[in-house]
């Protein structure tokens, strides 16, 4: 390879151009000489012609390719020298470089993780799920995801909006492992096509086939890895051996991996043909949106609805909106993504202008430097890849800063991500795509940021500047000029980002410190796994009622077994521990009729729910232990409801009705109507989706008219109530061995569940805030110490001409708060503008906050203060004869 | 060489410069000395474009120099025509001739 020689073997190549430039010089000689000419004319004559020697070599240097990559590494040795010469300039462009790409390394990880990358499953993108919104305003549910076999059959066929469609449906058998039966998880019934449709092959055995959903096929089923390694110590012989599931056996015939988590379930078994109904998911032809999914879906099922009217939505109002399969998943998540992806953009710009204004800086007291080698006869070209190489060895090391930064900080962000946010199969981590998108964003910041301050310098006239001192001279005049636009854009960004933190911290301080209206200190809840026996067959009114009795049995014999435990205070049985409200029911008052739908939260619970969560009696009685026991008709209402739905009149005696109580598919008697005897004092309560406090109308009712599977209990306890979770398990053994305590905890603990949302945001955005407001201080420190450095002369001359320290201190001040209160000024025109996109995000407070506007003011302006007080103490400090001395 | 012909060469110095290298191998002076004769003096090549092109279609691969004996006895650099070079050289003569007869037509029909 003869390039390779000729790149280490320069002098030799050297050696040669010289002797063929030398022996054409010579044969011309000779040549003139043939001709006749004496042989000094001849020599004077061919040099002549030759030109210099030297420029000719030259020439031919530019031409060949070793000498470029010789240059270019010529040129990083001396962007290395001069960026270490210049150390704190160096130092403080990385940190702040780093810094803002760090962050967004962090932040475009997290997104592009949980909505590019978030699930395994074959173009998921493009999966969505089916559900069905009631728009009557009275009636049952008001969103459903089941869909009966018909329905089923006709989304099925009908459609032209999917390539593949499946079905699922939940359930939870009961396992016979020989010893005793339990529930051991819960399972997906699925249709035979699930498994190519999400398209993940097994880790062991098969998946479910074609010819396991036919009518006589034996019946298979497929575990997740999780069940697999906790149930069975991830034995590989588990595989191909048969569990007895509802007293059916079934073959376990294969193993799913562990990012395999679809439904979140922990096993999945092919539908009997003729029963496939429950959850629908679709995968969208390429190219069909939502939208039309949902049009061709709702004229389907609208078509099916007049044909055969009836169903859970009697009326013919409803609407099919399709969901992307994300979204169902990650939901609100999406938004404080969006909400931190704007927040490290701001940090971003604001790290930018921090570079700029460095370079800006320098390439002010380059000047010289510059049009030195431009005077040299250094190209135009050739300089400006000088200044893009030293530009781009300091991105480079900056990335690099940026990317290590970021490996830490997202291992910290991750840890902060409240669990169930989301989906189980998601895997946080850096990706190729992002640790591109940050080295190239770096790259083009510096070379922005680099290459236009030095142009600037090599556009203008180079004289004045060689003859200038090189930083007093009058160029630094226009850079000053867009030095100033920086500091206030900075200070504006940073303002911005700040007043997010701010009023997300305030809306935190409401969300935690809000009187919540019920005690939640030393209160346990648990909830029952019940056992297959106390379940009931659909149809059938004796089993029905055989299974409502056998339940409340257990439930009273529960109760007063915890009650007489020592320690225990009060104990109640209810459905879902407060503060989050579950189950909401249309509400039906006879001789109210109304035009919006009247909602209202409703929970069975036993006489001892009041005392247990500390709400007072404002009027009538509270639910009785008789009430219970003989389950009367019977409702306690809190005053909101009172309120809302009797205006002027006293609820006391009205009777009232719950839609949910009707519903086909619930263990209730139908048609109760409910006597209201008491008003309690209202308590905020919360949903899943919504972060936020709400006061909503709610009933209780006693737990004996409702048989419901899904039983929970709580105790206010004088001890640490964790303590007596063991005491009640124990009791609970001794009353029924097959019944276990499935969820448990105490109340204060699930309150804290809610807050992790709201803080990974807050912590999240403020970390950001903060680290814009450092390059803030960074930004202003710096150009206030070179305007002071500058104007060190003009400083000098006014002390000489009598000016005092403090008149000194209060220019250079002044000179810094002009642009920090333009900033300010900005940055709270925009704040008011931005901060509506957080308005979903907070409670509690008004996204124009007047206090968190002041207090970010504040901070904004003592930070300023802090920039500009060292480098005005060091103005104030000039001794005017050395500044003078100093041109 | 003259402002006028400098600015036909420009593109065609390498071609010029391959042709004449076909023609058997040579060295720098030799290749200048050729070029005029066979131009009848319209070409003559500074050392300054000449030494430049031939190290760049040596880099490019198309020539290949080796140093040899000259028959004066001397050390000289002779350059060859690579079968690379040979392949390009072709594909040029042929835009060559295209670019020629297409500026020749414009001319003869425009007058």
């Amino acid at each position: 390879m003869h390039w390779v020689r000729r790149l280490f073997q320069k002098s030799r190549t050297e050696k040669h151009l010289d002797e063929e430039l030398r022996f054409h010089l010579e044969q011309q000689i000779a040549d003139y000489v043939a001709a006749g000419l004496r042989v000094d004319e001849a020599r004077r004559r061919a040099q002549l012609e030759f030109g210099g020697l030297e420029r000719v070599k030259e020439e031919v240097r530019d031409a060949r390719w070793e000498t470029h990559l010789d240059n270019l590494l010529r040129d990083f040795r001396y962007a290395f020298r001069s960026l270490r010469r210049d150390h704190s300039f160096s130092l403080t462009a990385i940190f702040a470089l780093a810094l803002g790409v760090g962050s967004c390394t962090i932040v475009f990880s997290v997104v592009y993780s949980a909505l590019f990358d978030a699930l395994p499953y074959k173009h998921f993108g493009r999966s969505v799920v089916v559900k069905m919104h009631n728009l009557a305003n009275g009636g049952d549910l008001k969103d459903r995801k089941y869909f009966s076999p018909e329905e089923v059959r006709a989304f099925r066929e009908q459609n032209h909006v999917f390539e593949d469609i499946i079905v699922y449906h939940g359930f939870r058998p009961s396992y016979d492992n020989g010893h005793f039966i339990h529930n051991f998880s819960f399972g997906m019934l699925v249709t035979t096509n699930t498994f190519d449709y999400l398209g993940v092959p097994p880790l062991l055995g098969r998946t479910i086939s074609q010819e396991d959903g036919s009518p006589n096929a034996p019946p298979v089923f497929v575990m997740n890895y999780r069940l697999w390694q906790r149930e069975f110590a991830g034995d590989p012989k588990t595989l191909n051996t048969t569990f007895i599931l509802n007293g059916k056996p079934t073959t376990l015939v294969g193993i799913m991996p562990l990012q395999f988590n679809a439904f979140g379930t922990n096993f999945w078994e092919p539908f009997s043909p003729d029963q496939i109904s429950g959850s629908l998911m679709g995968r969208l032809r390429p190219g069909v949106s939502v939208q039309t999914a949902a049009a061709d879906l709702d004229a389907i099922a609208h078509r099916m609805h007049k044909a055969n009217p009836g169903g859970i939505f009697a009326e013919d109002k409803f609407a099919i909106v399709p969901e992307t399969l994300l979204d169902s998943l990650i939901g609100d998540f999406k938004k404080t993504l969006y909400a931190l992806l704007g927040a490290v953009l701001l940090l971003l710009l604001i790290a930018c202008s921090n570079v700029a204004n460095l370079f800006l800086a320098r390439a002010t007291a380059r000047q010289r430097e510059i049009a030195m080698r431009a005077t040299l006869g250094a190209t135009h070209g050739r300089l400006i890849r000088q200044l893009l190489v030293e530009s781009s060895v300091l991105a480079s090391t900056a990335s690099v800063a940026g990317w290590v930064l970021a490996y830490f900080g997202l291992k910290v962000v991750v840890a902060l991500i409240p669990a169930g946010t989301l989906p189980e199969e998601t895997v946080i981590r850096m990706h190729m795509p992002v640790l591109f998108l940050s080295l190239g964003l770096t790259i083009l910041t510096t070379i922005f940021c680099g290459l236009a301050p030095a142009l600037h310098v090599l556009r203008g006239e180079l004289q004045p500047r060689l003859a200038g001192s090189g930083k007093a001279s009058g160029g630094a005049l226009g850079h000053g000029k867009l030095r100033a636009v920086l500091v206030v854009g900075e200070v504006a960004l940073s303002l911005v980002l700040l007043t997010g933190a701010g009023l997300l911290m305030r809306s935190f301080f409401v969300l935690t410190r809000v009187d919540l209206g019920f005690d939640p200190k030393n209160v346990v809840y648990f909830q029952l796994n019940l056992s297959p026996s106390y379940f009931f067959k659909w149809g059938d009114t004796a089993s029905i009622k055989n299974s409502l009795e056998k339940k409340n049995a257990l439930t009273r014999q529960l109760l007063a077994r915890m009650q007489a435990l020592p320690g225990v205070t009060s104990v109640s049985e209810l459905n879902n521990p407060p503060p989050l409200t579950s189950e909401t029911s249309d509400t039906i008052i006879p001789g109210k009729p109304h035009a919006e739908r009247w909602e209202t939260t409703i929970d069975e619970c036993s006489e001892g729910y009041f005392r247990t969560l500390g709400l007072p009696l404002l009027r009538g009685r509270l639910l009785s232990v008789d009430d219970a026991s003989s389950a009367r008709h019977v409702a306690v209402v809190n005053e909101t409801f009172a309120r809302k739905y009797f205006a002027n009149e006293d609820a006391l005696g009205h009777k009232v009705k719950f839609g949910n109580l009707d519903l086909p598919f619930v263990e209730t008697p139908h048609d109760i109507y409910f006597e209201i005897v008491g008003i309690v004092r209202d308590f905020k309560t919360r949903d899943y989706v919504n972060p936020s406090w709400q006061t909503v109308p709610q009933a209780f009712m006693p737990y004996s008219v409702a048989g419901y599977s899904w039983r929970s209990f709580m105790a206010r306890s004088a001890v640490d109530p964790k303590l007596l979770l063991k005491n009640f398990g124990q009791e609970l053994r001794d009353l029924d061995p097959s019944v276990e305590i499935a969820e448990s905890g105490t109340l204060e603990s699930s309150l804290h569940k809610f807050y992790r949302g709201p803080q990974f945001e807050l912590v999240t955005i403020a970390s950001f805030a903060g680290i814009g407001l450092a390059l803030v201080l960074i930004g202003i420190f710096s150009v206030m110490a070179y305007t002071v450095a500058l104007r060190t002369h003009e400083i000098g001359v006014r002390v000489a001409l009598g000016a005092q320290q403090t008149n000194i201190l209060r220019l250079v001040l002044l000179n810094g708060f002009r642009l920090v209160a333009i900033g300010v000024l900005i940055g709270l025109l925009a704040s008011y503008e931005l901060t509506r996109f957080l308005a979903s995000q907070i409670s509690g407070v008004s996204a124009t906050d007047p206090l968190t506007f002041a207090a970010v003011v504040t901070v904004i302006v003592l930070v300023a203060l802090a920039a500009c007080l060292l480098p005005a103490r060091r103005a104030a400090a000039v001794d005017p004869l050395v500044a003078l001395r100093y041109e | 060489m003259t402002q006028g012909k400098a600015e036909y060469v420009k593109g065609t110095l390498d071609l010029l410069i391959l042709k004449i290298v076909a023609l058997g191998p040579n060295h720098g002076y030799a290749i200048a000395q050729r070029l005029q004769q066979i131009s009848k003096d319209f070409f003559q090549i500074h050392q300054g474009s000449l030494y430049p092109a031939l190290h760049r279609l040596e880099d490019r691969g198309w020539l290949e120099a080796e140093w040899k004996d000259t028959e004066t006895g001397r050390d000289a650099k002779f350059y060859t025509l690579t079968r690379k070079g040979r392949k390009h050289l072709e594909a040029e003569l042929v835009n060559w001739e295209r670019l020629t007869e297409a500026v020749a037509l414009v001319l003869r029909t425009a007058e």
